[in-house]
């Protein structure tokens, strides 16, 4: 959380680079977004913003139960479509 | 068009407004600069005190607002002045923003956003996730019509000559589709290997990041993507089209003719190529020293045009067009290029050992090149060619390459990019010298210069000035001479109309010549050029050659239309810093000692052409990758699709242009902006809707489920810190809206209200605070000074704590909601010119006679409806709207309809 904010408009931008190494993340099995956020590096505000667009637009869904900690599980999905 | 009323705004209280007025029976025009009708209200979870849910009562009115056969909606359109008649009615113009989406074609399914490349902050959820540049506003949109954001040309894809779509395959990069970027370029040229390497990449000098840490290799990863793609794939894979039986021959095989073939081949035209050189490829093939564009990689953008069917004649000079037409072609189109070397015309130059660069170039390309080896030689001239010529010198092995420039180094045609190059590879440039003679007895030995003083005249007009007394002499065994090279077209004076310097005349415009059917482009009309230039007239040859063999009007057709280039300042003011990204470093292979011709520039990896593409800005917004027109069923994307200005004549207007939000960050104690966990009511409205960015309310730091939650009422309004004084009204209640939706949806979680007074003044308002009192909620009264962010994302507020003696608290948060107020929108007061449409202390739109005619302006016919003239709730603000449409409907009636 002490890494200096980077422009909202900046982190969305990333947000195709990031899928595929997100989804090679998630490959495995679902993952929480600290979990995502420690195997990729990146602050984990970031990797919100960037789950956040892959399940809007169809890459990964949450998985119903939260963790003891109080987070979602993200994991692939088929995309509709695709 | 006339229209007995204009509605500004299409919010709760203009659809009330127009509704209202169409239901009276009168015509209205209804302007909205959104996608979408609905205004804020569609946005929220739910309304208050009833807990109707915001979308399910928005909705109908939203489609009876389209719908209406008295209303015309205008979406997207901004209403640009409205003037005041003597007779009391209003002249206004409009402008309709491109959607670049025919409304008519599109249904809405989303194929095109799906596909964009572009992300950006999605406004319809308050910036917490992202949307595409290609979007529909929200689900429950009305017209749910796609829209493609464009800002206008991203300045790589402005100025590529080549009319390739940078910015486009830059984003495909980015999104992994390698392919994709590749057929992308395909559609400008089949060129996509040779001008990843050789291009000289003005798009790169123009690149929006150039301004700040240095410019994206746009070049290199258009190399990156053809590697990519002829190392998948061993043959061109193209979709051959069904031949439309139309024949073109083109003379010549340069980046111009290939690039034409390739077009024209696409359109279904049988494309014959007539190459007088032993391989096609033109300067590609017999010019580029292979260390920057191996023969391998021109032999692989061939093939995609062979691929396509077009065939190559080599060895086969062309000299009399019109046979062509007798043997059955129905266009030609000439693209030769300019093979013929300039001449120094100083004595000498006839001696053996003195050689044109192209010659040098072309045997060195060959595999017959002069033996240099040992042999000190000197090249004339300061350009490109002439680099070229020095370089490929020293890896012949000369002992000494000297490279005489009547410019001055600043002025060397040549990018100063090779002539560094040239100078590590131990080639010495002398400047500002001309050649007085060449120097021999059968076989030069060596060169007199003499000082060039100046080389334009004061109309820049090349006129080179010389101080004949000013002299050198250099000692050498072989001369390359690179001054110039010109079109060879003595055999087509006569048939066309050729130009006194050799080059062909035509229409700028058609690029037709004088004879109808022949057509010439690229190098033969221009003069000498660049490669992507060339590509770029071949490109245009083709478009009209295929439109004149389709019998259509050349110069009705706009070739390659763009947008304007987009502005640079305002792409970088569109954040409010740019982390810095450095550029990945190009490590060419140089040596002082250069032997043999092995490519120097190395490819990109994946991850240097990933990082590379992560520092595009996206400055046009749309990239103009073209998947959207790909993927979209009903072929409903027009990017040709342009701005319209619409002009109306009304009887009255009612400005219904809503409110702003205040900026939470101006409330710099609170951290908005800089701590992840504290949002606006805004977006808790968004976290709590039905369609909303996330899965639940999570805090946007880190997705936790929040548990302890806090309020700050009065954010920015009753508060003389930020020239607001003012109650926003609706703030307390969409509060303890949330406070008990929350509760509903995160029954674990505790929340608490801080706040001064809580104003709950309507019907049922006192209440539906009670309730949420009742579930649960906490109301803390007194003022919270400050925020800290804890290193886990959660929140440390400290605040007065009044019914407990005022004593300073400390408590821990996990997210903390910004109530925060009502902003007047200003752009009210723009509709009218010369602040005729007065606004209030507090700059809301003035009702000048609030008490008794609600609704009415300073100007006589004009309304204002809703919470343009201040913060309203919902309620209220439709109750405002009905009267404002009362009172345009007695106005009407008065002045008399526009006829």
């Amino acid at each position: 959380m002490s890494m200096p904010n980077r422009d909202v408009r900046e982190i969305i931008r990333d947000e195709h680079l990031m899928r595929n190494r997100i989804l090679k993340v998630l490959a495995p099995g679902p993952q929480t977004i600290p979990q995502i956020a420690a195997a990729l590096g990146y602050p984990t505000h970031e990797v919100m913003f960037w789950v956040m667009g892959m399940r809007k637009y169809g890459y990964v869904a949450e998985v119903k139960e939260v963790t003891d900690e109080g987070h979602y599980q993200y994991q692939v999905v088929e995309r509709e479509g695709a | 068009m006339n229209y007995d009323m204009l509605v500004v705004g299409s919010g709760i209280g203009g659809m009330e407004s127009a509704l209202k007025l169409g239901d009276m029976g009168y015509k209205v025009l209804l302007v909205e600069k959104e996608a979408s009708v609905g205004g804020k209200m569609i946005l929220l979870s739910k309304v208050f005190p009833t807990l109707d849910c915001a979308s399910c009562i928005s909705t109908p009115k939203m489609a009876a607002t389209i719908h209406h056969p008295n209303i015309t909606v205008l979406t997207y359109s901004e209403v640009e002045g409205i003037r005041r008649d003597g007779d009391g009615r209003f002249q206004v113009k409009i402008r309709r923003k491109p959607t670049f989406v025919d409304p008519a074609l599109c249904t809405g399914c989303r194929q095109c956003e799906m596909g964009c490349n572009v992300a950006v902050p999605d406004q319809f959820n308050a910036d917490l996730v992202s949307r595409r540049a290609a979007y529909i506003a929200f689900p429950q949109a009305v017209p749910k019509k796609a829209v493609i954001e464009r800002g206008g040309t991203s300045p790589c894809t402005f100025t590529c000559p080549a009319g390739i779509k940078s910015h486009g395959y830059v984003a495909l990069i980015r999104s992994g589709k390698y392919e994709e970027a590749f057929n992308l370029v395909l559609e400008s040229t089949p060129l996509v290997g040779s001008l990843g390497r050789a291009c000289f990449a003005p798009c790169e000098e123009e690149c929006t990041r150039g301004g700040l840490e240095g410019p994206l290799p746009i070049r290199r990863l258009k190399r990156f993507v053809a590697d990519t793609h002829y190392r998948d794939h061993e043959r061109a894979e193209v979709k051959v089209p069904a031949p439309n039986g139309k024949k073109v021959a083109i003379v010549g095989s340069g980046p111009a003719g290939l690039t034409a073939a390739w077009q024209l081949a696409l359109q279904g035209h049988q494309v014959k190529i007539l190459e007088a050189a032993p391989q096609p490829g033109g300067m590609l093939r017999l010019a580029i020293p292979a260390y920057r564009l191996p023969a391998e990689v021109v032999d692989q953008d061939i093939r995609n045009v062979t691929a396509l069917g077009v065939e190559i004649a080599t060895n086969t000079r062309v000299e009399n067009l019109e046979e062509l037409k007798q043997q059955g072609f129905d266009a030609v189109l000439v693209a030769t290029g300019t093979p013929r070397a300039a001449k120094l015309n100083v004595p000498g130059e006839e001696l053996q050992g003195v050689v044109s660069s192209l010659d040098f170039l072309r045997a060195v390309k060959l595999g017959t090149p002069t033996d240099l080896k040992g042999k000190d030689v000197v090249v004339i001239g300061g350009g490109n060619v002439a680099i070229d010529a020095s370089r490929s010198a020293r890896r012949l092995g000369a002992r000494s390459v000297r490279q005489v420039s009547l410019e001055s180094r600043a002025d060397m045609p040549a990018h100063a990019w090779e002539v560094e190059e040239a100078l590590t590879e131990g080639v010495t440039v002398l400047n500002s010298w001309g050649v007085k003679q060449f120097l021999g007895q059968g076989r030069v030995q060596g060169v007199e210069l003499k000082r060039c003083t100046a080389v334009f005249d004061s109309a820049h007009r090349f006129s080179p000035q010389y101080d004949e007394t000013t002299t050198e002499r250099l000692d050498c065994d072989a001369v390359i001479v690179a001054v110039g090279m010109t079109p060879d077209t003595a055999a087509f004076a006569g048939q066309v109309q050729v130009n006194k310097n050799r080059t062909i005349q035509v229409d700028p415009a058609t690029l037709q010549t004088s004879v109808p059917y022949i057509f010439a482009a690229g190098d033969v009309v221009s003069g000498a050029s660049f490669i992507n230039t060339a590509a770029g007239r071949g490109r245009k040859a083709a478009f009209m050659i295929d439109r004149w063999l389709q019998g259509k009007e050349l110069n009705e057709a706009e070739f390659d239309p763009k947008l304007p280039m987009v502005d640079k300042a305002e792409v970088l003011q569109r954040q409010r810093s740019h982390s810095r990204r450095d550029p990945v470093v190009n490590p060419v292979t140089l040596s002082a000692e250069p032997r043999g011709f092995a490519e120097i520039e190395p490819p990109l990896t994946e991850e240097e052409a990933l990082v590379s593409v992560s520092r595009c800005l996206d400055c046009g917004v749309c990239s103009e990758c073209h998947q959207c027109v790909a993927t979209c069923p009903a072929d409903a994307v027009k990017m040709e699709m342009r701005e319209q200005k619409v002009e109306a004549e009304v009887g009255a207007v009612i400005v219904s242009t809503g409110f702003k939000l205040f900026p939470a960050d101006l409330k710099p104690q609170y951290g908005y902006g800089r701590f992840k966990n504290v949002i606006t009511g805004m977006q808790m409205d968004r976290l709590l809707a039905p369609t909303r960015p996330y899965n639940t309310v999570l805090r946007p730091g880190d997705g936790k489920v929040p548990d302890r939650i806090a309020y700050i009422l009065c954010t920015g309004s009753r508060d003389q810190t930020v020239n607001n004084p003012l109650c926003s009204k609706v703030c307390c209640m969409y509060s303890i809206k949330q406070n008990q939706l929350i509760m509903g949806a995160l029954p674990l979680a505790d929340v608490t209200v801080h706040y001064i007074d809580i104003r709950a003044f309507n019907k049922g308002y006192d209440e539906f605070y009670e309730q949420a009192k009742a579930m649960g909620a906490n109301f803390v009264k007194g003022r919270v000074a400050r925020i800290k962010e804890k290193e886990d994302g959660n929140l440390l507020l400290y605040y007065e704590d009044i019914a407990n003696g005022g004593r300073i608290n400390e408590a821990e948060y996990d997210l903390v909601v910004l109530a925060v107020g009502i902003q007047p929108n200003l752009e009210a007061g723009k509709l009218f010119p010369g602040g005729q449409l007065k606004l209030d202390n507090y700059y809301y739109v003035e009702e000048v006679d609030e008490d008794l005619n609600p609704g009415r302006t300073s100007i006589d016919g004009v309304y204002v409806a809703g919470s343009a003239s201040g913060a309203k709730d919902i309620p209220d603000s439709i109750l405002h709207a009905g009267a404002a449409a009362a009172q345009a409907a007695a106005y009407v009636e008065k002045v008399g309809r526009p006829s």
